[in-house]
């Protein structure tokens, strides 16, 4: 049977785009509206969630990202599937 | 409010072989009304919403493809 993942990964990968979008969408509004305190607040905030569904989501599925941005098991993994247009 | 699309009626020739198109619509987004944004506009509440309406604030929201499609169908 062919390598099969659970619903957590599906959620946690939903909920990491959705995240990362609202940070895309605040980074170029603040690129026009650098003194908007709350958006900078928001985006902070936004950003920290983030990085903790990252962790969240490589201490259980393994490394997200290559070239560094994440870390490794041993043997290497950070080449396993699913890849991104596997997923 | 600003409508999202606007339509007009393009020329159909008696000779035309093709089926006609009578009624064509092009999308007019919220941003075209808006001079710089505001700070502070109201927010979707979830980031879900957001990523499936495509934008963080409903004002600037902007369907596409035309929802109710003139001509042919409706």
């Amino acid at each position: 049977m062919t390598k099969q993942m659970p619903p957590e990964y599906y959620k946690l990968l939903e909920e990491l785009q959705a995240i990362d979008f609202v940070i895309v969408e605040l980074n170029l509004y603040l690129n026009t509206h650098p003194h908007d305190f709350e958006a900078i607040k928001q985006f902070n905030e936004a950003s920290q969630h983030s990085m903790h569904l990252k962790i969240e989501f490589e201490r259980q599925f393994g490394p997200l990202m290559n070239f560094g941005k994440s870390y490794s098991n041993y043997p290497w993994d950070v080449d396993d599937s699913p890849w991104p247009w596997q997923v | 409010m600003h409508s999202q699309f606007k339509y007009w009626k393009p020329y159909v020739s008696p000779y035309d072989p093709c089926k006609p198109i009578r009624v064509k619509s092009y999308s007019t987004p919220p941003q075209l009304y808006m001079n710089f944004q505001p700070p502070g506009l109201p927010q979707f509440q979830s980031p879900k919403q957001a990523l499936m309406h495509g934008t963080l604030w409903p004002q600037l929201y902007s369907p596409y493809p035309d929802p109710h499609k003139r001509g042919e169908k409706s």
